[in-house]
């Protein structure tokens, strides 16, 4: 049977792994279970069997690579620099292709359509908040309790950032455009306050187009390729004309770099360039564009979100950031935490797993803060932490100490 | 492609179903292909593949097998070269991942007893903090298990002056061919009696199967230098290797590397590598500060006197890191080049390894194959490293043709046909290269003694016929059978 769709993993993608191992250690799913199936390596060998018709694409080849969490920590350790990422990517769309029936087409008409709709988003965050002040959290089905735990408070409505301008008060260093997402508007509106405020201090104009939607991470990451196409076509778009464009979610930003796996050449154009609020905010810091305080505020455990440091190789710039802003940071392994999207609904019991180890590891750390730049990490460390520390965007408290304060939502 | 299974083989699936439960047992077409080959280039075809986490039931495995009549073959991470743990004819796969505890560290007489499937570097890690390391580093050392290392008696950089995993191991647990579980050597540096544990160590899985070892940890050195030294050609890194043995010094590590291979690590891991030179060498010297210090100069004057373009010593921990992360991640750098690979092992004395370079690139130019080159060059053993296209008709042929002249190349010159990944497959037909009937049939023996029916890993190491009556073979004029 092999491959069915354009977002297949490629035989030239493939033939880039050579078997050496050196993944192996580094796979969370490999390092629980011990076995090649649920290795990188192993399901790059899969991805190739069904290429060359050794295998279908049947239930053994479906839990092999749904198991992944996508955390991609396989690819800065790979010598031989296999696009791990993308091939998974394409491996889920080939699977999803195969599965009929309402839940699939559910789960993609979620992810694109509600997701890329800030009406949706508005219905949903209000029913969130409702649910938050009614204790109904406390009832809900596991799989989401855990989300709903590490929820910060929600108000019943964010005010929308679209279509807005934000000028500096000098000629600007360049123009970004502000991805305000999917849930990081009205869920994580501090972040983008903090962004934002960052952003002009250190010169930049920032604008947010009101053509944009939800970048589409979430429904690439599921196989819901079609769909993840659209939203990238949509962008695209929406964001011609910018320098650069910037996001606050790790998971978000990383998607945006691999936006040519998604969107045609010529609607994405040439000048598509993408950075991580981290990346920005680092090098005005390193610039002098940005001020560095004074130490003393304390230990913040510093979380790597894998959609950061794997997918982005952004490594430094968040501890460049947090000691601008006067703390210590703790180094946290960093394996993933075990959010990874929507893999903490479709798959609770490996996620609390990384989730409690993590948790147990920054306990451990003395640390008295949390920091993580990617709201599904966030949410994953907050709940693990079963509300014991502040965990917070290391560009949120940078924002706070430079305007004095450490008040910050819980 | 694998075999479906036959009557028998569902029943032996069921039974080991009974013993270790199902998510233990794997016997799908994708689950056995996975488990169908190492990192090498050999393919087998495994029958069923179990997860075992208890001596007791790598015992239960065994005489479950037996039982059947199929044979057993153990795996740790797969990071094997020689197709040590390919499932030739069929078979039950072992493995030993989940079998990764460290029991017990003995701080005082620098021991530990480890599971096989413990990671190399963990294990190293985990006695960090005691200031100790185990000193068998073989490249793969982030991911491949002690077991395999055990069975491998594998080497790496710092075996120049540490040995290879042979010295490091002083006693194993192991399941014998009936099942039964047995000690071999002890806590005392010298085995009384017959020394098994020297047998077992290297034997490939052979002979039995390592439960638990009782390994020797190495006091980390107070202090160490790491030298990159740049050289025009590989002749002069060579004859500056040949220097630095000869002026009585053994270093900790003495590596060398070729212009392409430096190309393409650093195409990777933007290590800083002086790429426009022919070669590289990275020595290493360890010891009191003040020995470190003389002999790094002894080996910086023999390298200048040696047309060394440049000398660069790692000014921390993180550069020599780095250095060293560039030498152990070479082999899967070569990807860049081509989509497959082949890494050879082979040793010839050190004396004669500027010509037996030379040779190396003759016969990938010959073979019009991309020859790249890393080695333990103060070993003088060599890994060429052929980089290829399998999907190429015949090309996989060639290559293997090529290794086979490697291989006689280097025997040629008085080296052997391995350092350190083992026979395996892929060089037991070069064994009578190397060693006479006579030996062969004394290898035979060992294996017999261990393993009548042959349980354990059928067809490894010793060519077909070793066993002097083995049909179709002479007996040796004299001989009484």
């Amino acid at each position: 049977m092999g491959y069915q769709t354009p977002y297949a993993p490629t035989r030239t993608e493939l033939s880039s792994c050579i078997q050496c191992g050196l993944c192996l250690p580094h796979c969370p799913t490999f390092r629980l279970t011990g076995k090649e199936t649920d290795s990188p390596r192993g399901r790059l060998t899969a991805m190739t069997a069904v290429l060359d018709g050794i295998t279908e694409i049947d239930e053994v080849f479906a839990e092999t690579i749904s198991f992944c969490l996508g955390c991609r920590a396989c690819e800065p350790v790979c010598p031989s620099m296999v696009p791990y990422g993308r091939t998974l990517e394409g491996a889920r769309a080939e699977i999803s292709a195969r599965q009929g029936g309402v839940p699939r087409r559910l789960r993609g008409w979620i992810m694109e359509t509600w997701l890329g709709s800030p009406a949706i988003m508005r219905v949903i965050t209000w029913a969130t908040a409702l649910v938050q002040r009614t204790g109904l959290a406390r009832i809900a089905p596991r799989r989401v309790r855990s989300g709903l735990r590490g929820l910060r408070r929600i108000g019943w409505r964010a005010p929308s950032l679209r279509g807005r301008t934000f000028q500096p008060d000098r000629e600007p260093v360049a123009t970004v455009g502000l991805l305000t997402g999917c849930i990081m508007g009205p869920w994580f509106a501090e972040v983008h306050q903090a962004s934002i405020a960052l952003l002009v201090r250190a010169g930049y104009r920032v604008v947010v187009p009101s053509g944009q939607t939800c970048c589409g991470a979430l429904a690439a990451h599921d196989g819901a390729a079609e769909g993840a196409a659209r939203l990238a076509v949509r962008n695209a778009a929406a964001f011609r004309g910018v320098d650069y464009v910037v996001a606050n979610a790790a998971g978000c930003s990383a998607h945006l770099k691999d936006y040519h796996h998604w969107a045609p050449g010529e609607a994405l154009g040439e000048a598509w360039k993408v950075r991580d609020i981290t990346e920005l905010v680092a090098d005005a810091v390193e610039d002098g564009r940005l001020p560095r305080l004074e130490g003393g505020r304390g230990m913040v455990a510093l979380q790597h979100p894998c959609h950061l440091r794997n997918a982005q190789r952004i490594v430094t710039q968040p501890q460049v950031i947090l000691e601008a802003a006067g703390y210590q940071t703790a180094s946290i392994d960093p394996v993933c935490c075990g959010a990874a999207g929507f893999y903490s609904i479709l798959r609770p019991d490996t996620s609390a797993r990384l989730g409690t180890d993590k948790a147990d590891e920054i306990r451990r750390s003395g640390a008295t803060l949390v920091a993580s730049a990617n709201p599904g990490c966030e949410m994953q460390l907050r709940s693990h932490l079963a509300g014991e520390y502040r965990v917070l965007h290391p560009v949120e408290l940078y924002m706070q100490a430079l305007s004095g304060t450490t008040e910050g939502q819980v | 492609m694998a075999a479906t299974l036959t009557g028998s083989n569902t029943k032996l699936r069921d039974d080991l179903i009974r013993l270790l439960g199902a998510e233990r047992v794997m016997d799908s077409t994708l689950e056995r292909h996975l488990y169908a080959k190492d990192a090498g280039v050999y393919v087998g075809n495994p029958t069923v593949v179990v997860m075992i986490e208890t001596t007791e039931e790598v015992a239960q495995v065994v005489r479950a097998a037996r039982r059947h009549g199929v044979p057993v073959v153990a795996r740790g991470a797969g990071t094997g070269l020689s197709a040590g743990a390919v499932p030739e004819v069929g078979g039950v796969v072992l493995v030993t991942t989940r079998m990764n505890r460290i029991e017990e560290i003995d701080t005082e007489n620098r021991t530990a007893w480890v599971g096989p499937g413990v990671i190399n570097l963990d294990l190293s890690a985990a006695t960090t903090p005691f200031g100790m390391h185990f000193a068998p580093d073989p490249s793969s050392q982030s991911a491949c298990t002690v077991g395999g290392n055990i069975a491998c008696n594998s080497g790496g950089p710092h075996c120049l002056s540490e040995g290879s995993t042979v010295n490091h191991v002083l006693a194993l647990e192991v399941v014998t061919d009936t099942g039964d579980v047995m000690i071999v050597g002890s806590g005392a540096p010298d085995p009384i009696g017959l020394d098994l544990r020297g047998i077992l160590v290297g034997s490939e899985g052979t002979l039995g199967i390592v439960t638990r070892a009782l390994v020797k940890l190495t006091p980390n050195p107070p202090d160490v230098r790491t030298m990159a030294v740049a050289f025009p050609t590989i002749e002069d890194a060579a004859a500056t290797v040949s220097g630095i043995i000869a002026a009585g010094l053994i270093p900790a590590a003495l590596e060398m590397m070729d212009q392409l291979m430096m190309q393409a690590i650093e195409n990777w891991l933007h290590a800083g590598l002086p790429v426009e030179a022919g070669a590289l060498l990275l020595a290493e010297v360890t010891g009191v500060t003040e020995a470190v210090a003389a002999e790094a100069e002894i080996i910086t004057s023999i390298a200048h006197g040696n047309n060394a373009l440049s000398v660069q010593v790692a000014a921390s921990p993180e550069e020599r890191e780095i250095l060293w992360k560039s030498r152990k991640s070479a082999f899967g750098a070569v990807a860049q080049a081509a989509p497959d690979y082949y890494l050879h092992d082979t040793v010839v004395p050190r004396t004669r390894l500027v010509e037996a370079m030379r040779q190396v690139y003759e016969i990938g130019e010959r073979y019009e194959i991309i020859m790249m080159n890393v080695f333990h060059a103060g070993d003088g053993n060599l890994h060429p490293l052929m980089a290829f296209d399998a999907s190429e008709p015949g090309r996989l042929d060639k290559v293997k043709a090529a290794a086979d002249e490697l291989v006689e190349l280097c025997v040629e010159k008085g080296g052997v046909l391995s350092g350190e990944h083992g026979i395996g497959i892929e060089k037991r037909h070069l064994m009578p290269l190397l060693f006479t009937e006579m030996d062969l049939d004394a290898q035979a023996r060992v294996k017999e003694a261990f393993d009548a029916e042959g349980v354990f890993n059928p067809g490894k190491v010793l060519p077909e016929g070793s066993r002097c009556f083995d049909f179709g073979r002479p007996v040796p004029e004299g001989a009484w059978v």
